[in-house]
C-alpha cells in the first residue's frame, strides 16, 4: 500500500484525512484509484486520470512530475506538489 | 525620417546668424552629454546642432586683468580641475566638476552646458551662484550679461531668447579668506543625478563670517539662490550653531516634489543636512584645509 | 597575519578527490568574449533583414476602441504593420512545456500583442517591419489608437479588495481546495499548505511576533536587452535567432503562440548577456516571426532599455506578513505566513514557491501559509533569481532577527538551534533529504567576519546583521551528445544557454569522467536542431542537470569505446578496466586518445548522449553577514563587508561558484537598498532608465568574500546542487539585521531606500 498525502486544502474530499492508503504499482494505477476512492479529489489533484497539469508527483523524495509510469513500492510515500520554475 | 542639420561656426556672429535663421529649432551644441541624448530618447526634437567647439571665446578659460575668470561655456570639466589656479579660486565648481558623470563624461560635459540644459539638479549651476558667477550672452541684438541665479526660468528653460548663446561665465576674484564647497546627495555612490545639491561660500575674518552665498539644486523648478540663509551668517562666528541657522533657513526655502529620484520630506531634510556640510566644507577650505564630508 | 579575503575559503563535508572537478581551469569562452569575438543576438544580419520596432501603450489601463494602422502602412519603407489580429485564435489551450505549462494560452498571447485591452504601460499594441529601424520608428507615430482610458489598480492590497476594478472580466479565483471562485475578480489564485496545527503550537508560545512588509518590483537588470532575428522560409520552415534562456522553451512558445508545427521551428541560441530569470519567455520571437511571415524577409528586433524596464517580466511587489511563536529558550513553535504577489497584467506571479520557502531554513512542526496571485495594471512579473523566496525569506529573517533581539539570544545560535535537517519536514513536500544549512552556519559563525567584532568610528552608526536563505533548485530535462574525435578530443554539444560559464562547468564532469583533460573537450550550446531536448537555463539546474546528462554521456561513451576495443583486441568487454584515462585488458593498454586512433582505423566513432530528466534536485542553503553603516542623516547605508556562505554541494568549478554568490550579492544589495519601479498614480512607469532604476555600481559594493560549503547532493553522481539563485536570498535580510543593529529602526519595505530608511529614523526619533 502507497501512502498518498493530501494537501490540506484538500482533504475535505478525505473526510479530513491527511494521509490515505492505496493499493497500486506505479503512479498512474494510485492515481487511478484515488480518483476513483475519492470522487471529490477529481479535478484537483487528478484530472482525466492524468496528474493535473502544473502539479508534480514526488515519489519517495523523487521528483517524478507527471510520469505515471514512475513504479511504486509497497511503503512509497507519494506528495502532490505545484510544479515549480525558477530564475 | 528626421534629417538634421550640423553647423560647425568659428566666430560668435556667424552662431548667433545660424541661431537667429533656425530659431528653437537649433541648439548650441558642447560635449553634448545631454542634447544628444536627450535628441535620441526623442525628449528634445532639434533639427540643427550648432557646435560651440570651434568658437575660441567659448573655448577660452583665462584670468583677467581685473584677477575675475572668463570660462568659455563650452570648456569641458576636466580642464576645470586639471587647472591649478582655477581649482584654487573656484573648489566648489571643480567639486562639481569632477563629479558629473564619469571620468570619460567629464572629457566631454561643459560648466556651459550644464547651464543652459537648466535642469534643477544641474550640478555646476549652485557652485556658480555662490561663486557670484555672471552669463555673457551674445545675440542678435548684441550682448547682455546676467547673474547665474537669475538664468534659469522653469526646468530645461533659461533667459536665452531665439538666436541667444551663451558665451562665457565671468566669475569675480574670490577675496582673501574666503573658500567654497559643493556636494550632493545621491543614493548610490556614482552614476547618479542629486536628490539635492548644495553649495557654499563663506568669506571669513578670522573666526567671523564676513560674506556667506548658499545655493541649493534639486529643490524648486530651478536652482536656488537662498540669499537669506547667506546673509543671516554675516557677522556670526563660523561654528556649528551659525551654520545651524543658515540651514534651517535653507530648509525652509526649499520647496521640492516627490518624483523617482526623491520625496518632500527627504529633500528637505537633505537641505538642511547638505547645507550645514557645504558651509563646513567651506569653512575648512577658507581655513587652508579641505572638506571631510563625502558627497 | 591579515586574512587576504580575495581568495575564497571551501569547507568540504565529504573525502572525494577529483582530478578535473574542482580544479580552476581556464574557461572555454573566455577569450571569445573578452575579445568580442562572440556572437550574441544583435550580431545576427541577414541579407535583406527588416527592422521591427514596438508601438506600446501610454496607459496603464485601457479598452482599446480601434487601431488604424492605414497611415503607418503607407509610409515609404514599411513593409508590415501587425496587431493582435495576425496571432491565431489561442481559444482555450493552454500552454505547453517550459517555465509555467498549464496557464491559459490566450493570456501568453494578449501579452505578446494586447487583445481588445491595455493591462500596463508599455504593453506591445502593435509592430512594424521596416526597412531601417528608423523608418519603423517613424511608422510608428503613424499608427493611430483610440483608447477608453481606466482606472488603473497597482498594488495588490488594492486589487484585492471587493470593489476594485477587476482587470481581467473572465478572471476566476482557482481556489487552493481545487475549486474556481463563481465571481470575477483580480485573484488568479489561492493557495494554503499547513503542517501540524498551528493554533496548538502558537499556544505553547511564549512569545509571539507579528510583522507586515511590503516590496517594490524589481527588475533582474540584464544588462543585454532583449532581441531575436527571425526569417520564415517559403516553407514553412521558421529559423529564430535570440536572447533567451532557454531556446527549447522559445520554440515551444512559438509552436503554441503561432500554433506552427514544432518541426518546423529552429532556434538559435545566441550568447546572452544576462537573464537571471527575465529571460526565459518570448516577446520579441513571435512578432519577428509574423512579421517575416508577411514580408517573405529577416526581421530583426531589438528592445531598449525603456522598453525591457517598462515590458519585459520583472519579479513582483507585493505583500507578506510573518507570525513566529517561540518559547522563552528560543524553539519555534508554530508559524504563520500570508503572501500576495502581484501577478503583473496577467496571472501567474512566483508566490507559490515563496510560500514554500519563508520558512525552510527551520524546523517547524506546526506551520500555514496562505498565498495569493493577483492581478494589478503592471508588467507581467516573471523569476528572478530563486522566485518568490526573497521576499518571503526578507520577512521570516526580519523576524526571526527580531525574536533573537528580544529573547537576548545569539541569531546564530537560535538558528543552529531551530535549523532543517535531513528527515525534517518541508512544507507539502516530502521530508529533507542531506541539507546543509547547519553546516552553513558553522561556517558563517566561524567565518574571519563574524570572529572579527565590528569596528567603531566616532559618531557612526554602524551594525551587523545575519540571515539564512534557501532555494529548491529544480530538475527539468537536459540532453548532450558528445562526439569523439580522432585525436581523442570531444565534441561536446549541449542546450544549455551558457550564463555562468556553465559550458566549462558541464565539460569538466565529462572530462572527469571519461579521464581526459577538460581541455580535450570543446563543449558548444547547439541550436534545438543539433541537440536532444533541454529545457530552460534557470532554476540552478544546468551545473546539476545537464552536468548530469554530460556525464551520463560520458559513461555511454565509455561504453562505446571498450565495445570496439573489446573487438580490435579481440577480449571480452567486461575484461576491460578503465582508470585515470586508460583502458587496459590483457596486457594491452589504449588511453582516451590511443582508443580514438585505433578506433578510427576500424571506423568507429563513438558519440555519447544522453537526455536526462533528475528527481532529486537537492535545495540550497545560504547564510550571509552583512556590516554596514548608516548615516542617521540622510539615511545612506553603506555595505562596509559582506561574506557569503554557501552549500554548492561540490563546486565543480569554484570560481564560478564564487562568481554567482557575489553577483547574488550584487543584486540582493540592490534590491535592498534602491532598486525599485516607481509609478505614478496613474500608472505610469517613471524610472525606465538604469540612470533611475538604481543598480549598485561597483563604488556601492566591497569585495564579497566568499566561503563555499560542501555538503554533496546525494542526488547527483558528484553531489552538485545548483548555485545561481540562492545567493540572492539572504541579502536583504541580512541588511536590514544590520540596519536594525546600527540604527534600532526595523525596516518593512524593500528597497530600504535612504528615504525610507531616513524617514524610519525621524520616526522613530
Amino acid at each position: 500500500m502507497a501512502t498518498v498525502h493530501i494537501p490540506t486544502p484538500m482533504r475535505e474530499a478525505t473526510d479530513g484525512a491527511a494521509r490515505v492508503e492505496i493499493e497500486g504499482a506505479t503512479v498512474r494505477e494510485v492515481v487511478e484509484r484515488l480518483e476513483a476512492s475519492f470522487p471529490g479529489l477529481g479535478g484537483r489533484l487528478v484530472e482525466d486520470g492524468q496528474i493535473r497539469p502544473g502539479l508534480s508527483a514526488f515519489v519517495d523524495g523523487a521528483n517524478v512530475g507527471r510520469r505515471l509510469r514512475t513504479k511504486l513500492q509497497p511503503e512509497s510515500e507519494l506528495f502532490f506538489v505545484e510544479a515549480l520554475g525558477g530564475g | 525620417m528626421r534629417a538634421i542639420q550640423y553647423a560647425a561656426p568659428s566666430t560668435v556672429e556667424d552662431a548667433v546668424a545660424i541661431l537667429a535663421e533656425h530659431g528653437s529649432d537649433a541648439r548650441m551644441l558642447a560635449g553634448g552629454t545631454d542634447l544628444i541624448v536627450q535628441v535620441r530618447e526623442d525628449a528634445r526634437d532639434t533639427g540643427v546642432f550648432v557646435d560651440a567647439k570651434k568658437i575660441p571665446e567659448l573655448m577660452d578659460l583665462s584670468v583677467n586683468a581685473d584677477g575675475s575668470t572668463t570660462l568659455g561655456a563650452a570648456v569641458p570639466c576636466h580642464q576645470l580641475y586639471n587647472n591649478a589656479q582655477f581649482a584654487a579660486s573656484y573648489p566648489a565648481v571643480v567639486d562639481a566638476a569632477r563629479i558629473i558623470g564619469s571620468t570619460g563624461i567629464q572629457g566631454r560635459a561643459s560648466v556651459g552646458g550644464n547651464l543652459c540644459n537648466s535642469g534643477p539638479a544641474g550640478d555646476t549651476i549652485p557652485p556658480l551662484i555662490v561663486h557670484s558667477a555672471v552669463c555673457n550672452i551674445a545675440g542678435p541684438d548684441g550682448e547682455r550679461t546676467v547673474a547665474v541665479e537669475d538664468f534659469c526660468t522653469a526646468p530645461g528653460r533659461n533667459v536665452l531668447a531665439d538666436g541667444e548663446l551663451l558665451v562665457s561665465l565671468t566669475l569675480p576674484k574670490p577675496p582673501a579668506g574666503s573658500g567654497s564647497h559643493y556636494l550632493r546627495f545621491i543614493p548610490r555612490n556614482e552614476m547618479d543625478i542629486a536628490v539635492v545639491g548644495a553649495g557654499a561660500s563663506l568669506v571669513l575674518d578670522g573666526e567671523s563670517i564676513t560674506a556667506a552665498r548658499i545655493s541649493l539644486g534639486a529643490v524648486a523648478p530651478t536652482p536656488l539662490f537662498v540669499q537669506a540663509a547667506g546673509d543671516a551668517l554675516i557677522g556670526l562666528t563660523a561654528n556649528e550653531d551659525s551654520f545651524a541657522v543658515a540651514a534651517d533657513i535653507a530648509r525652509d526655502a526649499a520647496s521640492p516634489i516627490d518624483d523617482m529620484r526623491g520625496t518632500i520630506a527627504h529633500r528637505k531634510q537633505l537641505s538642511y543636512v547638505l547645507t550645514q556640510r557645504a558651509l563646513r566644507g567651506a569653512r575648512a577650505r577658507a581655513q587652508g584645509g579641505s572638506p571631510t564630508n563625502g558627497h | 597575519m591579515a586574512v587576504d579575503t580575495r581568495v575564497g575559503q571551501t569547507i568540504k563535508h565529504h573525502d572525494e578527490e577529483y582530478k578535473v572537478i574542482g580544479t580552476r581551469p581556464i574557461r572555454h569562452d573566455g577569450l571569445e568574449k573578452v575579445t568580442g569575438e562572440a556572437r550574441y543576438g544583435s550580431d545576427i544580419n541577414l541579407p535583406g533583414q527588416l527592422h521591427g520596432k514596438v508601438l506600446r501603450s501610454p496607459h496603464a489601463h485601457a479598452r482599446i476602441v480601434s487601431i488604424d494602422t492605414s497611415g503607418a502602412e503607407a509610409l515609404d519603407g514599411v513593409r508590415a504593420v501587425i496587431t493582435s489580429a495576425a496571432f491565431p485564435d489561442p481559444g482555450d489551450k493552454l500552454t505547453g512545456g517550459g517555465e509555467a505549462p498549464g496557464l491559459p494560452l490566450k493570456f501568453k498571447s494578449a501579452n505578446m500583442l494586447a487583445r481588445g485591452k491595455v493591462h500596463y504601460h508599455g504593453h506591445a499594441i502593435a509592430a512594424v517591419a521596416a526597412a531601417n529601424p528608423h523608418v519603423a520608428a517613424e511608422a510608428l507615430k503613424l499608427i493611430d489608437v483610440e483608447y477608453e482610458v481606466l482606472d488603473p489598480v497597482l498594488e495588490v492590497w488594492d486589487a484585492m479588495k471587493p470593489d476594485a476594478p477587476v482587470i481581467i472580466e473572465d478572471l476566476y479565483t482557482a481556489k487552493a481546495d481545487g475549486t474556481t471562485a463563481e465571481e470575477a475578480s483580480n485573484v488568479a489564485a489561492e493557495m494554503l499548505y499547513e503542517v501540524g496545527d498551528v493554533d496548538a503550537g502558537f499556544a505553547e508560545a511564549d512569545l509571539v511576533v507579528d510583522r507586515e512588509f511590503t516590496f517594490g518590483v524589481v527588475h533582474q537588470g540584464y544588462i543585454e536587452t532583449h532581441n531575436a532575428t527571425a526569417h520564415w522560409l517559403k516553407d514553412g520552415h521558421l529559423h529564430v535567432w535570440c536572447s533567451s534562456q532557454g531556446a527549447f522553451t522559445i520554440r515551444q512558445e512559438l509552436a503554441d503562440l503561432l500554433d506552427h508545427p514544432i518541426t518546423k521551428i529552429h532556434v538559435v541560441p545566441m550568447e546572452i548577456g544576462g537573464g537571471f530569470g527575465g529571460k526565459t519567455t518570448a516577446y520579441l520571437e513571435p512578432l519577428a516571426a509574423l512579421l517575416s511571415r508577411q514580408t517573405g524577409h529577416p526581421v530583426k528586433m531589438a528592445m531598449d532599455r525603456a522598453d525591457v524596464l517598462k515590458a519585459t517580466g520583472p519579479t513582483p511587489g507585493g505583500y507578506v506578513r510573518v507570525k513566529l511563536g517561540v518559547t522563552n529558550d528560543g524553539m519555534i513553535t508554530a508559524g504563520y505566513a500570508n503572501l500576495a504577489f502581484d501577478a503583473g497584467g496577467y496571472p501567474g506571479s512566483v508566490v507559490g514557491a515563496g510560500c514554500r520557502c519563508v520558512f525552510a531554513p527551520y524546523n517547524m512542526p506546526n506551520a500555514k501559509v496562505e498565498g495569493f496571485d493577483v492581478v494589478v495594471n503592471k508588467p507581467k512579473t516573471h523569476a528572478y533569481r530563486a522566485p518568490g523566496a526573497t521576499h518571503a525569506e526578507f520577512a521570516s529573517e526580519t523576524v526571526v532577527d527580531e525574536i533573537c533581539r528580544t529573547l537576548d539570544i545569539d541569531p546564530v545560535e537560535f538558528r543552529l538551534k531551530n535549523s532543517a535537517k535531513e528527515g525534517d519536514w518541508q512544507l507539502a513536500m516530502p521530508p529533507y533529504p542531506r541539507i546543509g544549512h547547519i553546516e552553513c552556519m558553522e561556517a558563517a559563525r566561524d567565518s574571519a567576519q563574524w570572529q572579527t567584532p565590528l569596528e567603531t568610528a566616532p559618531g557612526k552608526k554602524r551594525g551587523r546583521g545575519i540571515a539564512s536563505g534557501f532555494w529548491f533548485n529544480i530538475g527539468f530535462t537536459s540532453s548532450v551528445t558528445a562526439k569523439l574525435n580522432s585525436d581523442g578530443s570531444v565534441t561536446l554539444l549541449e542546450g544549455s544557454t551558457d550564463i555562468g560559464g556553465t559550458r566549462t562547468s558541464i565539460a569538466m564532469q565529462f572530462a572527469e569522467t571519461l579521464g581526459i583533460s577538460v581541455e580535450d573537450v570543446d563543449p558548444i550550446v547547439a541550436d534545438t536542431d543539433s541537440v536532444g531536448q533541454t529545457d530552460v537555463t534557470g532554476g540552478s539546474r544546468v551545473t546539476f542537470a545537464t552536468g548530469l546528462a554530460a556525464h551520463n554521456a560520458a559513461n555511454d561513451m565509455k561504453d562505446q569505446i571498450v565495445e570496439g576495443l573489446a573487438d580490435l583486441w579481440d577480449v571480452a568487454a567486461d575484461s576491460i578496466t578503465h582508470a585515470d584515462g586508460t583502458f587496459s585488458a590483457n596486457g594491452n593498454s589504449a588511453t582516451v586518445g590511443e582508443a580514438a586512433g585505433l578506433l578510427e582505423e576500424e571506423g568507429v566513432f563513438p558519440i555519447g548522449k544522453n537526455t536526462v530528466t533528475p528527481t532529486r534536485e537537492g535545495g540550497a542553503f545560504a547564510v550571509h553577514i552583512a556590516d554596514v553603516e548608516v548615516d542617521d542623516e540622510t539615511g545612506k547605508v553603506e555595505v562596509l563587508r559582506y561574506t557569503a556562505v554557501q552549500d554548492a554541494g561540490v563546486a565543480i568549478y569554484p570560481p564560478y561558484v564564487e562568481g554567482q554568490m557575489q553577483g547574488g550579492v550584487v543584486q540582493g544589495v540592490g534590491w535592498a537598498l534602491n532598486e525599485e519601479y516607481v509609478y505614478d498614480d496613474d500608472g505610469h512607469l517613471l524610472n525606465a532608465s538604469l540612470l533611475d532604476y538604481r543598480m549598485p555600481t561597483a563604488l556601492d559594493v566591497p569585495n564579497i568574500e566568499t566561503i563555499i560549503v560542501e555538503v554533496p547532493n546525494p542526488g547527483h553522481p558528484y553531489g552538485v546542487r545548483g548555485v545561481g539563485e540562492v545567493p540572492i536570498v539572504p541579502p536583504p535580510a541580512a541588511m536590514a539585521n544590520a540596519i536594525h543593529d546600527a540604527t534600532g529602526v526595523r525596516m518593512s519595505h524593500l528597497p530600504m531606500s535612504p528615504a525610507r530608511v531616513q524617514a524610519a529614523l525621524a520616526a522613530e526619533a
